[in-house]
């Protein structure tokens, strides 16, 4: 167990740092903090300033030239290239230029069709949902697409022992296909997170004769419908896919090739930017933006993601995850009253200011203000007050300072993030102990239930219920908190099946107040996908769903 | 010969089930999961069971590794559990690039460091040491990441004159291959060449004030025979050692250098096999590595009596 305090490391990064904090702690008290608004807004020009979005925008058709190869660097390998058994974030990067969806995304994060011609219709019970597919549409190896074969990839997603999809599909008791363009499913119960999950990899219809061929491994040389298909993979280098002349919309798409470079550096993936060798970098360091905006050859996409990173407290995971709660006796994980005493003790706004440049957005809910299930609610923020913290924990009958051991992953960033709070919660009245391990054991250490506190985000869903009930339900897959609220539930179940977005808005922002103030799982920020892109491509998109939308960009003429 | 090479055969396979049966249970008491690695954020209960039958992961470990050992015994590596590919087919296709990377590293690390070496004993006390001493210092001193970033810097960004990353087989464009690997090679090679240049130095410097060196000169051969016929030869005993022993270094410099220019090489597929707990991959690496150290050690024992007919390999105890 390491104590990284900051007279450990260096007097001289502590006191920008406590200026920082001070400074925003004065701007704070006089504009109040709460709610979250989101500062900046969107906009899709690139001279934007740190808190905003920018998108891109679809290429000009006039203005690109057909052809050319673009290389993305990559930070990470996607894993199988299997809609049903992929589980890597990285993977839908491929997909997106190969394997189309049933329903996409769209820059306001709302489900807009993509294979289906309109958003599905759900019977008035809300248990058969019926979807229309577009027509004339035909798989990379030339089969056609139909509501066979969306029904094969769907029955392959259910019973599949490994899919990794079963459980986003939720309640489906069967698959009908009145007609070639007709797929109608029948659920046990009202499932709104459906729709969520078709936008995703659920969505993505694969071959059937493909299926045949390959089985279970399809990843070898996977057949879907897409702008670009399958070319070669070299194993924890390259993936390469190439135009694909079957493709529906081929007029609208100018490369004849996108290839993803796998550099898990982030300094050796800006490198191959400026030389030349790559078109396109991830995951870009927040580190790193402020020189690229200066390189007049590169422009920096963000977009602010759907999930978040967050704080989660052990208040009854003694036997693992999954298992059922059990009292841990600690003032931390018994009272709410020190967990919001914690809440309160931390300033977000100067944490993400002073750790990742403001570039990241403050968050205090799992649901993102960029989501159309956002509302007033759902963004209100316990305030930053020391004072509050302390009061509290004076009323909890706890001794400051209060010692709470925290456990982090290893990266810079991270260690970065956890030195800050550190700092930042004394004043509130406790002791933070960092206790840094490498991934793979973090993960382990969460799921043993071996933790007082640990820091761990998620990626995001389109779905809101796939950003919360898996994560505070009772007994839920990710509970790892041990948190079980019935209230809480109850709420969840309700919002997972109404079909109405006003209904489903309103009981979401009733439960993130349930959240707030049982405080089990703290929520700190919601990172920006940062992208770097050269100026001499156009038309590359990222959306709030983080993916890359590389199929329809093009070099400049 | 025949009673030496069965010995030898014999501690080889001793070494190599011992590695195996280290790196087998060692891996495992890592902390961390291989199933919750590969199943990313998507995981429930029902998911990682589904992951750990799959890759007999639920079995009990004796079991397994008693299955381990059979496949091995067949030539079997198993399957990696991060990508669902064969190890044996990522080995083919990794092992080929480390291989090219290190054996070109050596070659370069050879040339440029006997020759300095020569020179600086040559040309004792001179300004050519002086900077022979100066630049093995800088080879030993910087790390091949430091290194490989100012090249990417200054040969591929600012230049152009080398690609940042990437990697052609050799057998679909030689010269593009080439144009991708040399870069790495010369970094990976530094560090050697530095020692290779020291070693080579002291060496020369005592060859060249012993007896048979003065005899040589005495009865009149040409300075340039003399020091590559008679001083140099007998230094390279010193030579061939010193790359031997090094190969270690030069495999770990290579994990590095890999990650660092994006080559899909041995080290690469090694460093996310043990983020990712990739059992199979972690324990084919460490077997195909300690296999190398074996072979590379015996061909080595082997070349000292090429350099110096007057040592010979024997199996009788010394």
């Amino acid at each position: 167990m390491t104590n990284l305090s900051f007279s450990e490391t260096s007097q001289s990064r502590r006191r920008p740092l406590r200026a920082a904090v001070a400074a925003v702690a004065v701007f704070c008290t006089v504009v109040a903090c709460s709610p979250v608004s989101d500062s900046g807004g969107t906009q899709s020009g690139d001279n934007q300033s740190a808190g905003q979005d920018s998108f891109g925008t679809p290429a000009d058709a006039a203005a690109v030239k057909q052809g050319g190869k673009l290389v993305i660097a990559l930070s990470a390998e996607p894993d199988a290239l299997d809609p049903t058994l992929s589980r890597s974030l990285y993977s839908r990067y491929v997909f997106q230029a190969m394997c189309q969806k049933l329903y996409d995304v769209n820059e306001q994060a709302q489900v807009v069709p993509q294979l289906a011609t309109a958003l599905p219709t759900t019977s008035g019970d809300g248990r058969t949902v019926t979807i229309t597919l577009r027509q004339g549409v035909r798989f990379g190896d030339g089969t056609a697409f139909d509501s066979a074969a969306v029904k094969a990839t769907l029955q392959r997603h259910l019973t599949n022992a490994r899919s990794a999809r079963r459980s986003e599909l939720g309640p489906i008791d069967g698959v009908d296909t009145p007609d070639a363009h007709t797929v109608v499913l029948r659920l046990k119960q009202p499932f709104a997170p459906l729709l969520g999950a078709l936008a995703d990899r659920a969505g993505m219809i694969m071959s059937a004769k493909a299926l045949q061929s390959l089985g279970d491994d399809f990843a070898s040389a996977p057949v879907c419908v897409g702008p670009f298909k399958f070319a070669k993979r070299v194993p924890q280098n390259s993936i390469d896919v190439v135009r694909d002349p079957n493709y529906y919309e081929a007029d609208k798409v100018h490369l004849d090739g996108i290839s993803w470079r796998i550099l898990s550096d982030a300094s050796i993936r800006a490198a191959n930017l400026r030389s030349g060798d790559a078109q396109v970098a991830d995951s870009i360091s927040t580190q790193d933006v402020a020189s690229l905006r200066q390189d007049a050859a590169v422009s920096v996409l963000q977009s602010q993601s759907l999930g978040y990173q967050g704080l989660t407290i052990n208040t009854g995971n003694v036997d693992g995850v999954g298992t059922a709660p059990k009292p841990i006796n600690r003032p931390l994980a018994q009272n709410a009253k020190v967990r919001q005493a914690f809440e309160h003790a931390i300033d977000r706004k100067a944490l993400v200011d002073a750790v990742f440049n403001g570039l990241h957005a403050v968050a205090c809910s799992p649901i993102s203000p960029a989501s159309p299930f956002s509302s007033p609610e759902a963004q209100t923020c316990p305030a930053h007050d020391p004072e509050k913290a302390k009061q509290l924990l004076t009323e909890a009958g706890v001794q400051t300072p209060y010692p709470v051991t925290m456990l982090a992953s290893n990266t810079p960033d991270t260690l970065r993030l956890a030195q800050a709070l550190q700092s930042m919660v004394k004043d509130g009245g406790f002791d933070l102990k960092i206790n840094p391990v490498e991934y793979s054991s973090l993960l382990d250490e969460q799921d043993r239930g071996n933790f007082e506190l640990l820091q761990l985000g998620w990626s995001g869903r389109i779905d809101p219920d796939a950003n919360i009930t898996n994560f505070v339900g009772t007994g839920a897959s990710q509970n790892v908190s041990g948190y079980s609220n019935p209230q809480l539930d109850n709420l969840l179940t309700q919002a997972r099946q109404a079909n109405d977005i006003e209904a489903r808005k309103k009981l979401y922002g009733q439960a993130v107040t349930l959240l707030q103030q049982d405080d089990a799982l703290i929520y700190l920020y919601r990172q920006r996908n940062l992208t770097a892109v050269s100026k001499q491509i156009q038309g590359l998109q990222v959306f709030p769903d983080g993916v890359i939308r590389a199929a329809f960009a093009g070099f400049t003429k | 010969m025949a009673r030496y090479l069965l010995t030898r055969a014999w501690q080889s396979a001793l070494t190599l089930l011992l590695s195996t049966i280290v790196v087998f249970f060692g891996v495992r008491a890592l902390p961390g999961d291989p199933a919750l690695a590969l199943a990313g954020e998507d995981r429930s209960p029902e998911a990682l069971e589904a992951i750990r039958r799959h890759y007999g992961l639920d079995q009990p470990l004796p079991l397994q590794f008693a299955q381990y050992v059979e496949r091995m015994a067949q030539g079997d590596f198993g399957v990696s559990i991060r990508t669902g590919t064969p190890v044996s087919s990522m080995l083919t296709t990794a092992l080929p690039v480390t291989v090219e990377l290190s054996v070109l590293a050596i070659l370069i690390a050879t040339a440029l460091g006997v020759g300095a070496g020569v020179l600086a004993a040559v040309r004792r006390g001179r300004p050519a040491e002086w900077l022979a001493n100066a630049l093995a210092l800088i080879g030993l001193s910087v790390p091949h990441f430091w290194l490989g970033l100012l090249a990417i810097l200054y040969l591929s960004v600012a230049t152009g004159l080398f690609p940042a990353s990437g990697f052609v087989p050799f057998l679909e464009d030689p010269v593009d291959n080439l144009h991708h690997i040399v870069l790495p090679a010369v970094i990976l090679g530094t560090g050697l060449a530095a020692i290779i240049m020291r070693q080579t130095r002291s060496a020369m410097l005592d060859s060249l004030s012993s007896d048979y060196v003065r005899t040589a000169k005495a009865k009149g051969l040409r300075p340039r025979a003399v020091i590559t016929q008679h001083a140099l030869r007998n230094s390279l005993i010193v030579v061939v050692t010193v790359v031997g022993l090094q190969l270690g270094g030069l495999i770990s410099g290579a994990v590095v250098t890999e990650q660092i220019f994006g080559l899909p090489g041995f080290g690469k597929m090694t460093i996310d096999a043990v983020f990712q707990r990739d059992y199979p991959v972690i324990q084919a690496v460490v077997l195909l590595t300690a296999t190398a150290y074996i072979v590379i050690n015996f061909l080595v024992d082997l070349l000292y009596s090429v350099i110096d007919p007057r040592i010979r390999v024997t199996g009788d105890p010394a």
